[in-house]
């Protein structure tokens, strides 16, 4: 989807869809990925006395900043810093939003999710449905996923499929600035429990965001950030932004991708996803988790059951390689799909 | 605490409240030994445990709440339920699985009864769960300036989850409007508590948060009222959590139809009902009264799970319903 005063072109010729720099629309300025997400918890907690923020570290600014400054803005009722209490935070979380407050949780890193995982997967995701619908729970999860530059193979977790694998929980992974303030903000209004997994690679990222409070992307749209004739590139977050570069790659070989963001992976926009495998009769997915059993497994599936008679090759997957995140960062890079990795995987699909 | 055979030393101010704590007992007891009998002859689709000689502690504590206090409670009995407000129907028929109860049916099983209207905010199943949502409803009340309270209703064995830990230590940094009602009947399961806890009170724990650990008889809903009235204070008040032990005695199994190998066949040589506790309280001048209430109970008891089991079950439908709003 692409909103009224989004200025990046999610169709037609192939442009830089982040300029780094450059003239942008008056609507829009040009912001970190990391920062976009601060905006968008700033701007809610502005318009709705009941969004507030927990987690650790918040009032030096969190672990990966956006909440810098927040205190003087809203006071130490409204951003909480709490101690290493996972399973608290979450648990807690969920009571609040159960009786009428929008919690926004960051956890620093996703792999903390496990701690809290009876409180995210049971609790948040089970409490309304097994108590008969009676309870809403407005509750945002912030959980950065992949490598970190080096914290290790318990900071380097890429786990969006288990928001995927249970019921009851929506799952959003933005893939620039732009969709980081646009859909946290979707996400803290939604009346749903939502996990949202930015990309620590793309933390450092610039790009236009909008300055209007009120621009939201709803949750279940995937993007076409390309148009092409070959193949669709399925992918989302830090992926989409290798997957349009080796797009550039391939287009003086003849090798013309279309690039689907999914920018949500539930809900799932398989219809956005099915009508571009249907023109193309190729699919490429393309995650930062790792490959087996990740959601390109799930995404696979569900594709070729609506597509079977219309894919002209089997549908491929890249995904991180099965194993530990090591901690050395010269290792680290090599776990996940290169710009180089997705072209050459491209390059073998279309000559099938 | 040793067991101890105990009497009424003085009767209460307030008759209302003892009539209501009887009233409430005499109908959770109904509805226990009822569906004993129902589980007997029928079976019982899911885990029911038994609250039998808990009632007290549960009718005491609940009667310290206010309707729009939050309510947490962990699932044995269905006194939480029934003293908080909730009527006979949504409580049999969510035991039953119909749709008439609470939660339409749904919930059934290891019965997880909600009705937020009467601050009945639910159940986690994986225990120990509900000490940081307990909370977490505790934090949201201070924070939109309302006077409400949280309980956190747990037993023995889940004092020991890493949950209770974790809350308290915020809970009690934040001071927040919430208490923590144990029922210690010494068994989780099997496991004694004295096997496995380092104290021998689970109250004893308190002072490590810096709050106050009150060990209670939990026979005596008298008493337990009085405790609990007195840790709600303190929350409305904004001076924080409490750690409330009942010592109570679960006369049944774990689940009903619980062997129970585990336990000496004298087991409830020293046991006290809460429910004779509570009309030794009343006195002669209440008997016939006190007959009345017991016997009206077993009746309307009777009569709603007549009605439960000629509900409907419900349609398969429900299955993919509620997943999100
Ligand atoms: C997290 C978790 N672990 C184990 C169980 C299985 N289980 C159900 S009831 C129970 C015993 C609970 O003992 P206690 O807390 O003392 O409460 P009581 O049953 O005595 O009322 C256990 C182990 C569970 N439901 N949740």
């Amino acid at each position: 989807m692409t909103t009224a005063t989004d200025p990046r072109p999610a169709t037609g010729p192939a442009t830089d869809p982040h300029p780094a720099t450059g003239p942008v629309a008056d609507e829009t300025r040009v912001t970190t990925y990391q920062a976009a997400q601060g905006e968008a918890l700033v701007e809610e907690m502005r318009r709705d006395a009941s969004v507030f923020c927990m987690g650790q570290d918040l009032r030096m600014g969190g672990f990966f900043g956006g909440t810098r400054g927040m205190v003087e803005e809203f006071g130490h009722e409204r951003v909480l810093d709490t101690s290493i209490t996972e399973a608290f935070m979450v648990g807690c979380a969920a009571g609040a939003a159960m009786t009428g407050m929008r919690p926004v949780v960051q956890m620093g890193f996703a792999d903390f999710s496990l701690i809290a995982g009876d409180e995210i997967f049971q609790k948040l995701g089970k409490w309304r449905h097994m108590h008969g619908g009676q309870f809403e729970l407005p509750a945002v999860i912030v959980m950065p996923i992949g490598p970190s530059g080096g914290a290790g193979p318990e900071h380097s977790g890429s786990m969006e499929m288990l928001g995927m694998h249970f019921p009851g929980l929506k799952v959003v992974v933005p893939s620039d600035p732009w969709d980081a303030k646009a859909l946290l903000k979707a996400a803290v209004r939604d009346p749903n429990p939502v996990l949202y997994y930015p990309s620590k690679q793309l933390d450092w990222i610039r790009g236009p965001v909008s300055t209007d409070p009120d621009e939201i992307i709803p949750l279940g749209q995937a993007a076409v950030r390309r148009r092409g004739t070959t193949a669709t590139v399925i992918t989302y977050g830090c992926m989409t932004r290798r997957a349009l570069e080796a797009a550039e790659a391939l287009a003086g070989e003849g090798v013309d991708l279309e690039v689907v963001d999914l920018r949500t992976l539930v809900p799932l926009d398989l219809d956005t996803v099915t009508a571009s495998v249907l023109r193309t009769h190729r699919a490429l997915i393309v995650h930062e988790a790792p490959r087996t059993a990740g959601p390109g497994a799930e995404i696979a599936a569900a594709v070729q059951e609506r597509c079977f008679w219309h894919l002209d090759a089997p549908i491929m997957r890249l995904g991180a390689v099965d194993a530990p995140v090591p901690a050395s960062r010269h290792l680290e890079q090599h776990c996940f799909p290169s710009v180089a990795d997705i072209t050459e995987a491209a390059r073998r699909l279309a000559r099938i | 605490m040793a067991p101890r055979k105990r009497r009424p030393t003085g009767v209460p101010a307030d008759p209302g409240l003892l009539l209501g704590l009887f009233t409430t007992v005499a109908r959770a007891r109904a509805l226990e030994d009822a569906l004993a009998v129902h589980i007997r002859d029928h079976g019982f689709a899911g885990f029911w445990h038994p609250g039998k000689g808990q009632e007290g502690a549960v009718a005491g504590a609940c009667a310290a709440l206010r309707t729009d206090d939050y309510l947490f409670y962990q699932g044995r009995g269905a006194t939480w339920p029934l003293a908080k407000g909730m009527g006979l129907q949504p409580i049999i028929g969510d035991l039953l699985g119909r749709v008439t109860g609470s939660t339409g049916g749904k919930g059934a099983g290891v019965p997880h009864w909600a009705d937020p209207a009467l601050g009945i905010m639910g159940e986690g199943a994986t225990l120990g769960s509900v000490y940081p949502i307990a909370a977490g409803a505790a934090l949201s009340a201070k924070m939109r300036g309302t006077d409400q309270v949280a309980l956190a209703d747990f037993g023995d064995g889940t004092s020991h989850r890493g949950t209770f830990h974790e809350t308290l230590i915020q809970a009690a940094s934040w001071k927040l409007p919430l208490v923590y009602f144990c029922e210690n009947n010494g068994l989780a399961v099997s496991t004694r508590f004295e096997d496995v806890s380092p104290t021998p009170n689970v109250a004893d724990r308190a002072g490590a948060y810096g709050i106050p650990g009150v060990v209670v008889d939990g026979q005596d809903a008298v008493e337990v009222h009085r405790v609990t009235a007195e840790a709600v204070e303190r929350a409305r008040a904004g001076e924080g959590p409490t750690l409330i032990e009942a010592k109570v005695t679960r006369v049944g199994g774990h689940w009903e139809g619980d062997a129970q190998q585990y336990r000496p066949d004298d087991f409830l040589k020293d046991y006290r009902d809460p429910l004779e506790i509570l009309r030794a309280y009343l006195g002669d001048a209440h008997a016939e009264t006190a007959d009345k209430i017991v016997a009206d109970a077993a009746a309307e008891v009777a009569e709603e799970l007549l009605r439960a089991e000629a509900a409907d079950l419900p349609d398969p439908e429900i299955i993919t319903k509620d997943v999100f709003v």
